[in-house]
């Protein structure tokens, strides 16, 4: 009988360990990353054109492309880690990641978690995909009314709180088309950029993007607190894709419309 | 399932025809052979039933077509593209679940003979921890060992990283185990006490009677209850793409936003990983139901 006990004792003591041995010896991140040869970057798998697969499972887009700049800086090899919105922050902050570029907006709270690089990146605002004969016009108009959301989404809580509508969040953005479709929500509350594009989608005939852009807020990409050598090198490399225009560049190649935020820190830094 | 057993048993008996009027000697009428399980797997899973279900993957996605006509072959062809990647996903479940059995039916075991220790104290623990882990929703557990293991463990310097698979395949191992544990204390249970009478009988210490006669007269009769708990813990994995491993429930949320969020495309592509799963998991009921009807005492 002293087997069960035995085994017991083990499996406790051994969950025990595990959590306890959670303590990772810090050093310099990219002395880490050269000694490996890796560079461990979050990005998105499910958001298209930014970071998504292709059918053999690769992850590609603007911000994998983007990585891979950085990787090649730094003279390693890139290693994709798909992340979505609830998850990145602890990818982050656990090292799991070296790096993240994964759609995230720049928030002062979210600076406090992790280190978020200056200059931005990149930029997008906040609209609606709405059918046109609900005739929405202004965002009060949301009041007590289901819009389907992306699970995450910052501007869910800002929809929901201050416009007064009920959020319905879904997984990824093929459900959420789909709720809106099948009518579930009455409109869907997303990035601007890829909304417009929906707009000139035949397949979207009757559906429109009828309020103001709100929420034109900068996207952050961020490395571990407290890593400031690494920072310096990101905030570095930033300014240098602007200058180039190395994002007016992917944004094109990626079929996104070149933002109004991209031609002005192009020429800011030009 | 013992009350069952023990039906089981006493049909045995049924079939010797006993010539008495005396109310004692008649058995009590056995509505169903075999366990109560068998029956509900039986009552659960029929051939028709793949054909329904192949009848609504064809209705949903002709539903589908029927929205977009322009699209017709596309959505054939865009399936056709990703179900490489979809069944690679889908192989990444197996893996999961099998460990998950593995390391679950071993500490399963164990705990499940903790439960009829001679020991008190090893008896409570047991008998916590199973129904602890039996009684809490599999995504709570699941979500408690992403959360609270490292991702990296560190034994004497060297590193040995505890990828998100791994996490999830020891978040569903504990339902498993729990599960395990009660099948193997009901299958001792189960066993008619004139076996540990006849071994303690024959000067069988409790460790031999355990081991030489218990054990072995159980293993037939965990075996269904446990291929029952492997279906439906395949069908648990799915719930390790909330978590954001990425396994075919995640790479199908990512196949449909490459293309784009084309609402066509949802229900034929859930569809095919519904479809995939009831491939895999409906050989394994109907095994079990033969294996059960196999081992029924009645011959």
């Amino acid at each position: 009988m002293i087997k069960p006990i035995l085994s017991k004792l083990v499996s406790a003591s051994v969950l025990c360990a595990i959590a306890m041995s959670s303590q990772v010896a810090q050093a310099d991140a990219i002395d880490d990353i050269k000694k490996s040869g890796v560079l461990k970057v979050a990005v998105k798998a499910d958001y298209k054109p930014y970071g998504f697969r292709d059918p053999s499972g690769a992850i590609i887009g603007i911000e994998p492309e983007l990585a891979k700049d950085v990787a090649d800086r730094l003279g390693v090899k890139v290693e994709y880690v798909p992340v979505v919105s609830s998850n990145r922050m602890q990818f982050l902050e656990q090292g799991k990641v070296d790096l993240m570029i994964a759609t995230m907006t720049d928030k002062p709270d979210r600076r406090k978690v992790v280190s978020i690089v200056d200059p931005n990146y990149y930029s997008s605002g906040t609209n609606i995909l709405a059918p046109a004969k609900y005739g929405f016009k202004k965002w009060e108009d949301l009041k007590g009314k289901p819009v389907c959301g992306i699970q995450g989404a910052f501007y869910n809580k800002k929809t929901g709180k201050e416009y007064g509508a009920q959020i319905v969040a879904f997984k990824g953005t093929a459900e959420a088309y789909a709720a809106l479709k099948g009518g579930n929500c009455v409109a869907f509350v997303y990035d601007d950029s890829a909304i417009v594009a929906k707009t000139k989608d035949p397949a979207w005939e009757g559906y429109e993007m009828p309020l103001k852009t709100i929420d034109d807020a900068p996207w952050g990409l961020a490395v571990k607190l407290g890593e400031t050598k690494f920072h310096e090198l990101m905030s570095d490399q930033i300014k240098s894709w602007h200058k180039s225009g190395r994002i007016l560049e992917l944004e094109k190649k990626w079929g996104v419309e070149n933002t109004p935020f991209a031609l002005k820190m192009h020429e800011e830094y030009k | 399932m013992n009350q069952s057993y023990y039906n089981g048993f006493n049909s045995r008996k049924r079939k010797q025809e006993y010539k008495t009027d005396l109310p004692v000697m008649i058995t009590p009428e056995v509505k169903e052979p075999g366990s109560i399980l068998s029956s509900l797997s039986a009552y659960i899973f029929k051939p028709w039933h793949g054909f329904v279900i192949l009848f609504f993957c064809m209705v949903s996605s002709s539903i589908a077509f029927g929205v977009d006509d322009n699209a017709k072959s596309s959505i054939a062809e865009v399936l056709w593209r990703w179900m490489p990647l979809l069944l690679k996903g889908f192989i990444f479940n197996i893996v999961i679940s099998i460990c998950a059995m593995a390391i679950g039916t071993a500490a399963g075991a164990a705990l499940g003979l903790g439960q009829i220790s001679l020991n008190k104290w090893v008896r409570r623990v047991s008998w916590f921890i199973t129904q602890f882990f039996r009684n809490s929703p599999w995504l709570v557990l699941l979500f408690f060992a992403m959360f609270l293991l490292p991702f990296e463990i560190n034994i004497g310097g060297l590193a040995i990283p505890l990828p998100d698979w791994v996490k999830a395949i020891i978040g569903l191992s504990l339902p498993v185990m729990a599960n395990v544990s009660e099948i193997v204390r009901g299958a001792v249970v189960s066993l008619p006490s004139g076996q540990w009478e006849a071994a303690e009988s024959l000067a069988y210490t409790r460790r031999q009677t355990l081991w030489l006669i218990i054990l072995p007269q159980c293993v037939k009769r965990m075996l269904p209850p446990w291929m029952n708990l492997y279906a439906i813990l395949t069908m648990a994995t799915v719930l390790a793409s909330i978590v954001g491993v990425s396994e075919v429930m995640t790479l199908t949320g990512q196949a449909l936003a490459a293309e784009g969020g084309r609402t066509d495309l949802l229900a034929p592509f859930y569809s095919f990983v519904l479809l995939i799963f009831f491939m895999y998991c409906y050989p394994i009921a109907r095994w079990t139901v033969r294996l059960e009807k196999k081992f029924s005492v009645i011959g």
